[in-house]
């Protein structure tokens, strides 16, 4: 099993400070900047943020050190972390860790690119120096492509890398031909593209405008991942780099098959604008992106199940994330009651090996 | 709650049921058209200044015949498409049999205005509708245009509308200044309710909310409002507005249909998890959509295999609830010859065609005559 999404954060800038200058440690001493402004995204009480088990964990659900990381999700003790039922692997071959601070809020370019090189270097040597198993995403300002490109470059050939984190919520859709430089220094470093939720704040954090509830700002997530695979395909992403598989974290999935038939139909009517593609955008879709298995917002009964995946080639698309410490409900489990054996071990650990090379 | 009788206006004609109700026609007035209705300072401050946003069309043009059916354009000095009633006439009502025919008029739509004449602007494209359009065929019905980001004029306007029949929906963007199921339009949602009409929530307006940032493409535009109306939607949800206006019955028109499953899965899975988020609601929120919202077809969504169709709507128990629109004269007319799949059964094409809309709608089975036949 190898699990495509686990969270993992500095408990304070403290942490970074080791990586960090001694202006913007400074700057963040004199300022106040907190390490907390991803709680709008993970309120703390919110029954999403964390699982049961996970705020039982000493300082913390969201991992900030290598012990705490084994101890919750390695090496778990208790048998809370058997998540995808009896008979299946309880402990991953391979992790990904994500880390999502709220640095991507920031509206300093400068402050945002060198907290992204901060985490970078808090990565290797907090995690990645001290596990064989743990790979990840390769933190880079979302607000400067030259910045991304920079960081890609400086610490792209390390190979525990896998791919670059994007958030889905941008000031510019990710598709478009400002940001295809971060694909190219991706595709030179041999790294895939994540687009995880949440991400930029302002004046229009959803596609219908402010959200004065959790749970509208949480379930926006999928409107705006489904954004994000228009911009993608339409842009030409894909065929400039063939090479390229962009995985969409914790967007949901079950949203997909409409999505393409909806854009097909579209693209038949309209081809004439986006003249560099050459197949169906579903055909792009199918090839080149990946979803989480988190959230897995399914219908109730096991026969709708059923039919949904006769609409969406699970076996193909989706790789197995626990995202700890969020709890997104149960779904899961019984997406997985419904996959053939050969679709459960795809899921499960054959898509993520070989979209990261984890073979 | 008042319901609209249309009856009340039709001797039953030809004594042949109504068998195709088109639910998404667009008439469109030119600015000339329009200034006829407006007062001395409306047509002055529309002539010298003009309006205060760049439509939507300009960011996005359309990629597909500037957006029209290629026979639209009448052939008449001033005319645009949409903007011929004889036309549309012999385009659409006669030449596929079309009973009634739902007109939404979109031109109070993507702009933001000074309030007064935000408030004429739509009155005048309401005189334009009933003079030019409803007098002219009794097979064709209005909806409600508003100035919905001054909710105390809309209401008025929907007052001064409500004694007419004909005028059967209120009709709203599907983007405006706030979410649509913030508080700040509920009294229009009220309004609409009390005197029987459902509102119609129009796919455009000014799209100025995105989330993912702005797209490059009309391509990723038009797909895109479907996205943007699944974010209303759990919005609409969310903020308890059909818990508090209980006669409030909402149509979705032309954003597509077949992402209504997954949205009800997701908000009833979060739901689950974080119901005291949303302490007004009472039951799961996939209840309030089965219960207050309609969808229109067109553009629906086409698997390769249309029996996915069918089983989408199914799955989000859209049967009852799905209402054919043509979209007449838009580059994406759908004929209802030809839009529905075979995959349909002839209970549901019925349904989706007709049942569905009659029942909506309050409108009589007996089939409008045309007035010069009557006389």
């Amino acid at each position: 099993m190898i699990d495509a999404d686990v969270h993992c954060a500095p408990a304070s800038y403290r942490a970074l400070y080791p990586y960090l200058s001694e202006y913007w440690r400074h700057y963040i001493e004199e300022a106040g900047v907190r390490l907390t402004a991803v709680e709008h995204a993970y309120p703390r009480g919110a029954p999403t943020s964390a699982s049961p088990a996970a705020r039982e964990q000493r300082g913390g659900p969201v991992p900030a050190s290598y012990e705490a990381l084994r101890e919750a999700v390695l090496e778990p003790r208790s048998q809370r972390a058997a998540p995808l039922g009896a008979g299946r692997p309880s402990t991953p071959r391979h992790v990904v860790l994500n880390c999502l601070t709220g640095f991507e809020t920031h509206r300093n370019p400068y402050f945002t690119a060198a907290v992204a090189s901060a985490l970078n270097d808090w990565l290797r040597e907090e995690f990645l120096a001290r596990d064989e198993r743990l790979r990840a995403s390769l933190v880079v300002s979302p607000i400067s492509t030259d910045d991304a490109v920079a960081e890609i470059e400086r610490v792209g050939d390390d190979r525990r890398f896998v791919q670059v984190l994007l958030p889905a919520r941008a000031d510019l859709p990710w598709g478009n031909k400002n940001n295809h430089r971060i694909f190219a220094a991706a595709r030179e470093h041999r790294l895939q593209v994540a687009v995880h939720a949440w991400g930029r704040a302002g004046k229009a954090p959803t596609p219908s405008g402010f959200t004065t509830t959790y749970l509208e700002d949480y379930i926006a997530n999928q409107p705006i991942a489904q954004a994000q695979v228009l911009s993608l395909v339409a842009e030409g992403v894909f065929d400039r780099f063939p090479e390229l598989r962009v995985v969409l974290v914790e967007c949901g999935f079950a949203w997909l098959p409409p999505l393409l038939w909806r854009f097909d139909k579209d693209w038949k009517g309209v081809w004439r604008e986006v003249p560099w593609l050459k197949r169906l955008p579903s055909e792009y879709v199918i090839e080149h992106l990946r979803f989480t298995t988190a959230p897995a917002h399914l219908p109730d009964d096991a026969d709708a199940i059923a039919q949904l995946l006769e609409m969406l080639p699970a076996g193909k698309l989706l790789t197995y994330a626990s995202d700890y410490p969020h709890d997104h409900g149960d779904g899961l489990g019984a997406l997985l009651e419904q996959l053939g054996e050969e679709d459960r071990k795809a899921v499960l650990e054959g898509n993520a090996a070989a979209l990261y090379g984890l073979g | 709650m008042t319901t609209v009788r249309t009856e009340e206006l039709r001797a039953p004609a030809q004594g042949r049921s109504v068998t195709l109700v088109d639910c998404d026609v667009h008439a469109q007035p030119t600015d000339q058209m329009l200034a006829e209705y407006l007062s001395a300072r409306a047509r002055r401050l529309l002539e010298r200044y003009g309006r205060r946003t760049p439509r939507i069309t300009t960011w996005y043009p359309r990629a597909r015949n500037a957006g029209m059916r290629v026979d639209a354009w009448p052939d008449k000095p001033g005319h645009i498409w949409g903007s011929d009633p004889e036309l549309l006439r012999a385009q659409l009502l006669d030449e596929f049999g079309v009973d009634y025919a739902i007109l939404e008029v979109l031109s109070g739509q993507d702009c933001y205005d000074e309030a007064d004449f935000a408030a004429e602007w739509n009155r005048a494209v309401n005189d334009w509708q009933r003079e030019r359009w409803l007098d002219f065929d009794e097979r064709l019905l209005g909806s409600i245009a508003v100035a919905h980001e001054y909710p105390d004029l809309a209401v008025a306007e929907i007052e001064r509308r409500a004694g007419d029949p004909r005028f059967v929906a209120v009709l709203m963007p599907s983007s405006a200044a706030e979410p649509l199921g913030a508080r700040k339009y509920w009294p229009i949602y009220e309004a609409a309710a009390a005197c029987g009409r459902p509102v119609a929530f129009h796919t455009g307006g000014y799209v100025d909310h995105r989330g993912a940032g702005y797209p490059s493409f009309y391509l990723e535009y038009h797909v895109g409002n479907g996205i943007v109306m699944q974010s209303q939607l759990a919005g609409m949800v969310a903020s308890g507005m059909f818990e508090a206006i209980p006669g409030l019955r909402v149509v979705l028109t032309e954003c597509g249909v077949a992402w209504a499953a997954a949205l009800r899965w997701s908000l009833d899975r979060a739901w689950e998890l974080m119901r005291d988020d949303l302490p007004k609601l009472r039951r799961r929120p996939s209840e309030y959509i089965r219960e207050h919202v309609w969808f229109t077809t067109q553009p629906i969504e086409e698997p390769e295999d249309p029996r996915q169709l069918v089983a989408a709507l199914s799955q989000a128990q859209l049967e009852d609830r799905l209402l054919f629109a043509s979209d007449y004269p838009h580059w994406d007319f759908d004929s209802p010859t030809q839009a529905l799949p075979r995959a349909m059964s002839p209970q549901l094409r019925q349904a989706i065609l007709c049942e569905n809309a009659l029942a909506l709608y309050g409108l009589p089975r007996e089939r409008p005559g045309e007035l010069e036949e009557r006389g």
